[in-house]
């Protein structure tokens, strides 16, 4: 186990280095001067001399390397620079709107697996049977449907059935954890939409082959009720392929995050990385995207530790990297 | 079901062993018949996916309107005889503009599926191939790349790129790049080490002459499977891309520009700007799945053997 | 000192506007303010008005989203009468006089006058901010350091007096001054930040009736009164800005009451559903608001004047006022660079020999002959067919985008392949001060209509307008000598030969005017609308009835 963890480790961090790395290099790469982009200064509103001396300010006139091992070394110590169209330090701008993102990730996946898992369930216990099919159906759809399809659908039936109107201010889980809960809810189902069909159709698949295997019925035979062996025994061997599953799309997720903000307009890590790409603000755009693929390669790191832990013979079967 | 023809050439109860050309016209016919009773969802999908094209294709002879001009009285129309779809904020038809749509969808979708599988299948089967420190560092870039939300990526590229229909191109095979080479290496791997391989090493072949002609062929199948799902994602990502404001640019008709613009403000006024074109997405992303599930089902050995 | 009655309705507008915006329309005086009314002091204003303002500096801005945020917070040397578009009254200035030439101008500050940080106003707080608007440190963007680019020197005679010199004798100094975004702000503050390059972009500190308490970009901008207000308290507790950048979703937060007022609203549709709803105001005034087409001169080929009039010919604006106009209020029109029924306007003969312009309404022009002679010109001009340009437009507001979009698919008649780059406001503006664009469709929206402002922000080539980075001393030179003209009838005829002069250029090309629509519930008092966007929203006298 020991000798797992570490190699994962490694692995992990190797590809930190390698995010940091491709950050970094189409941060110095993209057309156009680097210095005028990083300070949004203008030509013809800054003079050339100006220009020099921010250069040098900025430390573009070193080499490469130094200029990398310099920016590494700030972004260790989580200094991200300042963004230019806020004019707040980009740390504290992540800082504010990170709490929106992270509780619309978890309770996305929360209803993912709380709706997912029993619809499988029973979907196998009932197989056949028109529940059954509907079930399949809408999950081969809601795979297919774009993630923010599905929020401006959800938008569209709020809007026309329920009088629904965007909130004018997100409550923070700390201030009112029900109101927060309640304006963030729908955000999270588009978000959790995908995860919950593929989560559905896996329990499902899963549920349906562990059903018919001798254990369960010899389970029954001897007695134990319908519900304990299909909990107790069924379920145990779904929880491994789901988390492998969520592994998986976990990166995927964040996607779908960054969409689903917009159209909903939360102001969470995705609508502050969509506006800060598009109105060019670099700092803030190489600091947020460096944060959001380190925390894809830690959430995968976290899925492979649980993964080794939960199956030894994923630790063994192993191939080196 | 199997079909086990198994007969021996030459033995008294066999056809004759060369068939006629109209024979042979008619066999195929019948297997493709079968093929699709075999397979009516990749079928329905191939069907769909051919009816995008045709109308991608032919827009200029389909569409009723002419998708950047506006009806100055005719604004946010709802569904009706002369506009079949209804208008948006400009008076423009929402079906014209599906079906141009309909070709920078299939552009983008073919197009950057196409590259990135390409060039991620070159990089996939030569790391794979040589494998040592070469394959250790292309794996971990491959890993880094992978750590990027694909929309994150795509948008980056097309921002720095600017928004031409060649760039979003670019931009959205980029992510597909790292995961085409996933599978080409996995699949190289396990080719590596097979006999046969070792035998043309053995009387010679250059490595180049067994890669093109020994582990290409073999990689081809699951590369087409994960083609056709990326195919999808493409279009979605390119759709979620224009609707950022990220991508295609107006007066340009495209899937996911129609859906932009204030959620709530469409959904009060006209909802069926918001409808179509996500169905369209919908649909074409459906049918392409359905069609790499059926070339799995059909290109995995254990049913190969059961084809005329 | 002339002054000229602006907003003189036609029977077009009238019936546009609706009947409740007659009255307010008309600057007609008691509407709202007062009224017999004693005001009640307290409650929360609440209000949208479109997306997150780019930044907090009003001398670097030129959007009414920083505007109308910061207006509560900064004065300025004079205000416009919150009755009358065409008359000042003092604000940081008691008085001021003229010399009898005309070239000094003196202000007496009131005594008394706190910042918000505490420090006490000085005439050299008012130095500091003229000479940053018209002499902008580097970094600092100006777009209105032309409009006062007739001074010649600013100086504290003591620490309640300025004394302005001018280079030449200007009658419309005194409102050109008083241009709501030439505010005053403290140079103790600005001047650190403006040498780290930062400027006032995330701060206010200012001597207005209302002070920042917070800002949380994406989900609200919050002022709260400032009891030392020079003027006394203002009424309301505080004033909170939400961005919705949608207009249906602003007007159906309205009609939910979960905010009062918006008091900018483009789409004619939006403001007709408005109109019918009980106890809420509604209104669409014209405003000194126009749309020009700016092609960037130093981009080829549009420096050629053969291509900028064949795109000029190349736009049907009746069409474009048709389509344009119930999405961004660009319904008006007029004859000319001046506002419509300026006393300086153009005879209809006179704009019909300019290439396009005889397509405005009622003009009689041929679409058809326009666009043969347009292409004749292309290929002049060696344009070959299905050339690409790319016009840059400003998303969040619709008298860009929508303008932008309508333009790209008219000059497809021309055979020019047009698309639409649209960005948000802070990532336009920074490409187009650096003149980093190929055409820009920009609704110019001024504060003030006489010559002075009009054509000195727009049609110099030091204005603070010239995006597209045009040069012509003759037509500065003819500016200068009209602003000094002292004979009424000769300055008239200097102002039409000005325009006459520029149209031939076809350096920004003139398409519609705008007007603007507004909207709050009646429980929102003390509030008019002027004909012009800026003035008049310090806020200051404005209080609930609930």
């Amino acid at each position: 186990m020991f000798e797992y963890v570490i190699q994962r480790l490694a692995t992990g961090f190797v590809t930190l280095f390698g995010v940091a790395v491709i950050v970094f290099l189409v941060m110095r790469v993209i057309p156009g001067d680097a210095a005028v982009m990083l300070t949004g200064a203008g030509n013809g509103v800054v003079s050339e001399s100006e220009l020099e001396q921010v250069r040098r300010n900025l430390g573009l006139d070193q080499p490469l390397l130094v200029q990398f091992a310099d920016w590494a070394g700030k972004v260790a110590v989580l200094d991200l620079g300042t963004s230019l169209r806020t004019g707040n330090p980009v740390i504290e701008d992540i800082a504010r709107r990170f709490p929106y993102t992270l509780q619309i990730v978890v309770m996305a996946m929360l209803i993912a697996v709380f709706l997912g898992v029993p619809a499988g369930v029973l979907s196998a216990r009932y197989a056949g049977a028109w529940g059954d099919r509907v079930l399949q159906a809408v999950t081969v759809i809601g795979l297919a449907a774009p993630s923010f399809w599905i929020g401006l659908l959800i938008i569209l039936g709020l809007v026309t059935f329920f009088q629904w109107s965007a909130p004018l201010f997100w409550e923070p889980f700390w201030v009112s954890p029900l109101k927060s809960i309640s304006q963030l809810f729908w955000p999270a189902l588009a978000v959790g939409m995908r995860q919950l069909a593929l989560i559905a159709r896996m329990t499902r698949s899963i549920m349906n082959e562990v059903l018919g295997e001798d254990y369960i019925r010899t389970a029954r035979a001897k007695g134990l009720s319908e519900r304990r062996v299909v909990f107790h025994h069924g379920l145990r061997n779904a929880l491994l392929p789901i988390v492998t599953l969520i592994g998986f799309e976990f990166a995927a997720l964040f996607g779908g995050l960054i969409i689903t903000e917009a159209v909903f307009s939360v102001p969470g890590l995705g609508q502050y990385v969509v506006a800060s790409i598009l109105n060019r603000d670099y700092p803030a755009a190489q600091g947020i995207v460096l944060i959001l693929a380190s925390i894809v390669v830690l959430g995968n790191l976290a899925i492979d530790l649980l993964y080794g832990f939960l199956d030894p013979r994923a630790r063994v079967s192993q191939a080196p990297a | 079901m199997t079909e086990a023809t198994f007969q021996l050439p030459g033995s008294p109860a066999s056809p004759a062993l060369s068939p006629r050309p109209q024979e042979i016209r008619r066999t195929r016919l019948q297997s493709l018949w079968r093929l699709v009773r075999r397979q009516p969802l990749g079928a329905f999908g191939a069907v769909v996916l051919l009816i995008m094209f045709v109308a991608a294709i032919g827009a200029p002879y389909i569409a009723p309107y002419d998708p950047t001009v506006g009806d100055p009285s005719a604004l946010y129309q709802p569904p009706s005889a002369t506009y079949w779809l209804g208008t948006d904020a400009f008076g423009r038809d929402t079906l014209s503009r599906m079906i141009y749509g309909a070709r920078i969808s299939l552009a983008v979708g073919l197009g950057s599926s196409l590259i990135g599988v390409v060039i991620g299948a070159a990089v996939g089967i030569f790391a794979g191939y040589v494998g040592g420190w070469i394959d250790s560092i292309a794996q971990r870039i491959m890993d880094a790349l992978l750590a990027f939300p694909m929309l994150l990526l795509a948008m980056a590229m097309a921002t720095v790129l600017g928004s031409s229909l060649r760039n979003v191109i670019i931009a959205l095979a980029m992510p597909i790049i790292p995961r085409a080479a996933r599978i080409a290496r996995a699949s190289t791997l396990v080719l590596k080490d097979s006999a046969f391989i070792e035998a043309s090493r053995a009387i010679g072949c250059s490595d180049l002459r067994i890669i093109l002609r020994h582990i290409l062929p073999n990689t081809f199948a699951p590369l087409l499977v994960i083609a056709t799902a990326y195919l999808g994602l493409a279009i979605v990502q390119e759709a979620a891309l224009d609707y950022l404001g990220a991508g295609i640019q107006e007066p340009q008709a495209s899937w996911g520009l129609m859906m932009a613009g204030s959620a709530t403000s469409l959904a009060l006024v006209a909802p069926w700007i918001v409808i179509f074109p996500g169905l369209a997405i919908c649909l074409v992303v459906l049918a392409s799945n359905l069609l790499g599930d059926a070339i799995r089902d059909v290109l995995d050995p254990k049913l190969q053997r059961n084809l005329p | 000192m002339k002054q000229f009655l602006w907003g003189t309705l036609n029977r077009r507008d009238v019936i546009k506007s609706g009947a409740g915006a007659l009255a307010a329309t008309v600057a007609v005086p008691g509407i709202g303010w007062g009224q017999g009314q004693t005001p009640k002091r307290g409650g929360i204003l609440r209000t949208s008005n479109g997306g997150d303002p780019p930044d907090f500096d009003l001398h670097q801005s030129a959007t009414y989203l920083t505007q109308f945020v910061c207006s509560p917070c900064y004065s300025t040397l004079l205000r416009i009468d919150p009755n009358d578009v065409n008359k000042l009254v003092p604000d940081l200035a008691e008085k001021y006089d003229v010399s009898a030439d005309g070239i000094t101008v003196t202000f007496h500050l009131r005594a008394n006058v706190p910042f918000h940080n505490g420090s006490m106003l000085t005439a050299d707080d008012v130095v500091f901010s003229l000479d940053r608007i018209r002499k902008p440190p580097t970094g600092i963007v100006s777009p209105r350091r032309g409009l006062l680019g007739n001074i010649k020197t600013v100086v504290a005679k003591d620490a309640r007096t300025v004394v302005v010199t001018l280079n030449q004798p200007q009658l419309d100094f005194p409102f050109l001054v008083s241009n709501p975004f030439n505010v005053i702000m403290p140079r103790a503050v600005a001047e650190p930040l403006d040498a780290k390059g930062q400027g006032m972009k995330r701060q206010i500190v200012g001597t207005g009736a209302f002070k920042l308490s917070q800002a949380v970009d994406g989900q609200i901008y919050e002022l709260e009164r400032f009891d030392k207000y020079f003027g006394g308290p203002a009424y309301l507790d505080k004033i909170q800005f939400f961005p919705i950048k949608g207009e249906v979703e602003r007007s159906a937060a309205l009609q939910g009451k979960r905010i009062d007022a918006s008091f900018f609203i483009a789409n004619e549709s939006v403001l007709a559903t408005l109109r019918k709803v009980p106890g809420v105001t509604s209104l669409r005034r014209p405003t000194p608001t126009f749309i020009n087409l700016i092609p960037n001169v130093n981009f080829k080929p549009l420096d050629d004047v053969r291509v900028r009039e064949a795109i000029s010919l190349g736009i049907d604006r009746t069409a474009f006022i048709k389509t344009v106009g119930p999405l961004a209020g660009a319904f008006y029109h007029s004859l000319g660079l001046m506002p419509l029924d300026s006393p300086y306007s153009l005879t209809a003969d006179q704009v019909k020999q300019f290439g396009g312009y005889d397509t405005l309404p009622e003009l009689g022009g041929s679409v058809e002959a326009n666009r043969k002679r347009a292409m004749e010109l292309l290929e002049q001009a060696g344009v070959p067919k299905g050339f690409k340009l790319v016009i840059l437009a400003r998303a969040d507001i619709p008298a860009f985008r929508d303008s932008s979009i309508n333009i790209s698919s008219q000059l497809k008649n021309i055979g020019l392949d047009v698309t639409v780059d649209s960005r948000d406001a802070g990532a336009f503006y920074a490409a187009e001060n650096k003149g980093d664009f190929q055409m820009v469709a920009h609704s110019v929206a001024l504060s003030g209509s006489l010559p002075d402002q009009i054509l000195g922000e727009g049609y110099t080539s030091y204005g603070g307008r010239n995006y597209g980075g045009w040069k012509d001393d003759s037509i500065d030179d003819l500016f200068r000598k009209q602003s000094a003209e002292p004979d009424a009838a000769k300055r008239t005829e200097m102002i039409k030969e000005f325009q006459l002069k520029f149209l031939k250029t076809y350096f920004q090309i003139n398409l519609a005017w705008v007007g603007y629509g507004a909207s709050h519930l009646n429980t929102v008092k003390g509030w008019n609308a002027l004909p012009d966007l800026y003035a008049n929203m310090q806020m200051d006298k404005v209080w609930l009835d609930s």
